[in-house]
């Protein structure tokens, strides 16, 4: 992914080229449908989502100043769009004492499988509230680049990181009681 | 559970592939966005003189009505304009036209400001 082309496909659509969005719109449509759904964890309401932050992300291409790249720019567009609108419909979490999968999926031992295991700390980070649950979601899309999440959410790094060291202690605080440390399954 | 449970669980997160007709879709979306014709501009060049009209009115009523009200205490100078133009706001109800117009004003900018649009 090039940020040269980015701009040059930028260029074209301010230009009055409709179908040069198209080429922005195939090189994000995976990263912004997937930073969707890690905010919902609905594949169809991510979908949903990608489609307007691109909509609106074409409607305000003219105010992209050019010195941030066009993926920052994208990623903060789509991020305000997801909060806003987790704001308005709040995605539907489970609660951990309901999550069928510590009912169902504990193995002989009384452990979890792995799978679940992981299931129910994405579902654990999904309730957190919204500023914690941002500043996590935003940290692990961007492969744990504090930098890059501090962007997205427009926030200074600092306090991206006392955010997400205030997650993880709620997480913490949450899970172990529930979860414990996977059992190795016997070959 | 440790930071590195967590790091771990968070960062092997599944991706999901958008559906083949995403693109076609957003673009669709895209093309009725740009064939939709600009939003009707607010008309300022006829609005102005009625609501700069309207203003001197409003200001007229007010300082009238304030002096009016305090004359028994200190009487206050009334410029003649200013009473004169309020007895032409009252007699042509510009004062209802400039209402009319400012409510229409707020009117557009709050239903662009629901559309989404600057």
């Amino acid at each position: 992914m090039s940020a040269t082309d980015d701009q040059a496909d930028v260029e074209r659509v301010l230009s009055g080229d409709i179908a040069a969005f198209e080429s922005l719109v195939r090189r994000w449509q995976g990263p912004l449908v997937n930073l969707a759904y890690r905010f919902c964890r609905d594949r169809a309401r991510a979908e949903d989502m990608a489609q307007e932050a691109f909509l609106r992300a074409y409607r305000a291409l003219g105010l992209w100043r050019r010195d941030a790249t066009f993926s920052t720019w994208l990623f903060a567009l789509a991020t305000n769009l997801y909060r806003s609108e987790l704001a308005r419909i709040p995605p539907r979490t489970v609660s951990l004492e309901d999550a069928p999968a510590l009912r169902d999926s504990r193995t002989i031992d009384g452990g979890l499988e792995e799978r679940d295991r992981d299931h129910v700390v994405r579902q654990a980070v999904l309730s957190l509230p919204p500023k914690y649950r941002d500043a996590m979601t935003l940290f692990y899309f961007h492969d744990m680049d504090v930098a890059a999440a501090a962007r997205s959410l427009g926030l200074p790094e600092g306090t991206i990181k006392a955010r997400l060291s205030r997650g993880r202690e709620i997480l913490r605080a949450k899970l172990p009681r529930r979860i414990g440390t996977v059992q190795p399954k016997e070959a | 559970m440790m930071d590195d449970d967590l790091d771990r669980i968070l960062s092997g997160d599944d991706s999901i592939v958008p559906s083949s007709g995403f693109a076609g879709s957003v673009m669709e979306a895209v093309r009725r966005e740009a064939a939709v014709p600009p939003a009707l501009p607010f008309p300022w060049e006829r609005a102005l003189p009625g609501l700069v009209a309207g203003i001197v009115t409003l200001g007229s009523l007010v300082v009238a009505s304030l002096s009016a009200s305090s004359a028994d205490l200190s009487p206050v100078p009334v410029p003649e304009v200013l009473v004169a133009s309020a007895k032409w706001a009252i007699a042509t109800g510009a004062h209802w036209v400039t209402l009319a117009l400012l409510v229409s004003y707020l009117a557009v900018k709050f239903s662009l400001r629901l559309a989404g649009r600057p």
